[in-house]
């Protein structure tokens, strides 16, 4: 079971181009479902 | 012409509010009553807690918006509620005057939030006890104040002990804790003060990363990760020392007294508190035609509106059973009373109750705040606007459908600022629709610490002040 953040996570949460990237496949989730819940 | 009435101008009546007016305002009366005339941003109180926010940047008059969506406001406080056929009308006494208005409708939305229960815990709260909140405009600010007088102390040399989480062994919205907790963490960093702080996580959840949801469980790279040990895993990281399956049930000055899982009594030290109290429904009185009290045939115990739901199922049973949740928030006794955001009563927890030897119930209440209240704002108003079309009410979505997205941020930077993102769905585990033993879809469900998460947190403040404040285009933003 994961207790801390290892070094390679950490790397991962502040870079950029990754971030950007993950920003990108969140707001896609969100606006996906939310389109399905606007036609309910 | 119909006249349809919404108490409260929270996520969920305001929302509801945007839609009447805009669908329907030209032809029909849509009024809003609310007890405050500014619309409030709640998730960035946390913010405002902490000094990184103005607290005037969090809220806006709600007046002008409402000119120009054809909607009437109202300033008052409602206490009384008839709704007895022919004769239905709202009680309430207007802010600033006192004098008593009367209010017609036809419709009613009751979405006046929650009733802050500081009384539920004695000593709680920054009025009447010793400890903080961020759950009010005006406690963020004293919160922010107390916080920063703290910090001036640690300034000096003095070490202090910070306790955030729950002041109430049956309070939710344990994610507006964890994200004000991971605040003062990161705050306290980039102040060079975090050596000279204890700080303890205290909260009723049955295991880290509840959130009064039963956890979040997301399959990444082929694994499952649940919230607790990702949670975990950020207190550890930051060096949060933690107490679960706790229960407060009384604060003196310095002094948090509490009960866990095993029954045992203890007593927790604090320079600084910041516990979310227990929530409960509005105290309105429910008078029927010939004067008798009628709460019972519209509201819980609690003082929450009574809907479409299944109530009085044991848990195990409404666990396995999504249908029990309400999906029309609609009162049965009286069709034209709708209930939205924590106004409704829930048909049971989300989470796995307890009960210790003592008797006392140790579990979190379901969040219904942000996402799921905008959510539910948007079905009734579009529901209300079937009935006065003449038509039974067609919009549907219940706490075990939807969606909800939990940004707690770590310090605001968008540089080198992270936060935590959570993304559920649904809210409620449904068995029936995900068959897994978590209840949730595990495509959509995103649990991720990062620097996206800081963008998302801005872009959210200033896409839903946005939406609330009903600019072009709004409709096009999710609730």
């Amino acid at each position: 079971m994961q207790q801390e953040f290892s070094k390679a996570e950490k790397f991962w949460m502040n870079f950029k181009l990754y971030q950007l990237w993950r920003f990108i496949v969140l707001n896609l989730k969100i606006y996906t479902v939310a389109v399905q819940s606007k036609r309910k | 012409m119909a006249k349809i009435l919404i108490i409260g101008a929270g996520f969920a009546g305001h929302t509801a509010a945007l839609y009447l007016g805009s669908k329907i305002g030209r032809k029909h009366e849509v009024t809003v009553v609310s007890n405050r005339d500014v619309f409030s941003y709640l998730p960035s109180w946390v913010w405002v807690g902490v000094g990184h926010m103005k607290p005037e940047k969090t809220v806006f008059k709600l007046k002008p918006v409402y000119d120009r969506k054809n909607v009437r406001f109202v300033h008052a406080a409602v206490k009384e509620i008839h709704p007895d056929a022919g004769d239905q009308y709202v009680l309430a006494d207007e802010v600033g005057t006192g004098r008593e208005t009367r209010l017609d409708y036809d419709y009613l939305v009751i979405a006046p939030g929650p009733l802050l229960n500081f009384a539920g815990t004695p000593g709680l709260g920054p009025e009447n006890g010793f400890t903080h909140s961020i759950c009010s405009y005006p406690h963020a600010i004293k919160t922010r104040d107390a916080y920063l007088a703290l910090c001036e102390r640690m300034k000096k040399g003095e070490k202090v002990k910070i306790v955030i989480g729950t002041g109430h062994p049956m309070a939710t919205c344990q994610g507006a804790a964890f994200e004000y907790i991971v605040n003062v963490h990161k705050d306290l960093v980039k102040k060079g003060l975090r050596d000279k702080a204890d700080i303890l996580w205290l909260s009723n959840e049955p295991e880290l990363g509840d959130f009064g949801v039963n956890g979040v469980q997301i399959k990444r790279n082929g694994h499952m990760l649940r919230s607790e040990e990702f949670i975990k895993s950020v207190f550890n990281d930051h060096g949060i020392r933690y107490q679960i399956q706790t229960g407060v049930t009384k604060v003196e000055e310095g002094k948090i007294h509490w009960q866990n899982y095993e029954g045992e009594e203890g007593v927790t030290e604090f320079d600084f508190a910041m516990l979310i109290p227990q929530f409960k429904g509005q105290p309105f009185k429910y008078i029927g035609k010939d004067g008798s009290d009628i709460a019972s045939k519209i509201v819980n115990p609690a003082g929450f509106v009574l809907v479409d739901g299944k109530y009085g199922l044991p848990y195990p049973e409404l666990a396995q059973t999504p249908e029990a949740w309400p999906s029309r928030y609609q009162n049965p006794t009286y069709p034209n009373i709708y209930a939205a955001g924590i106004a409704f009563a829930p048909p049971g927890p989300i989470s796995k109750p307890f009960t210790n030897k003592n008797n006392l119930a140790i579990a979190p209440a379901p969040p219904r705040t942000g996402m799921v209240s905008g959510t539910i704002g948007r079905v009734v108003a579009m529901n209300v606007i079937d009935a006065v079309n003449g038509r039974e009410p067609s919009h549907h979505e219940s706490m075990t459908e939807m969606v909800a997205a939990c940004v707690a941020s770590m310090g605001d930077s968008l540089w080198d600022g992270s936060a935590v993102t959570i993304v559920m769905r649904p809210v409620v585990p449904d068995r029936k629709k995900f068959h897994n033993e978590y209840g949730r879809d595990l495509f959509i469900s995103h649990l991720e610490m990062g620097l996206s998460g800081a963008w998302m947190k801005f872009m959210l403040h200033h896409t839903f002040m946005w939406k609330f404040k009903a600019r072009p285009g709004w409709t096009l933003i999710p609730e």
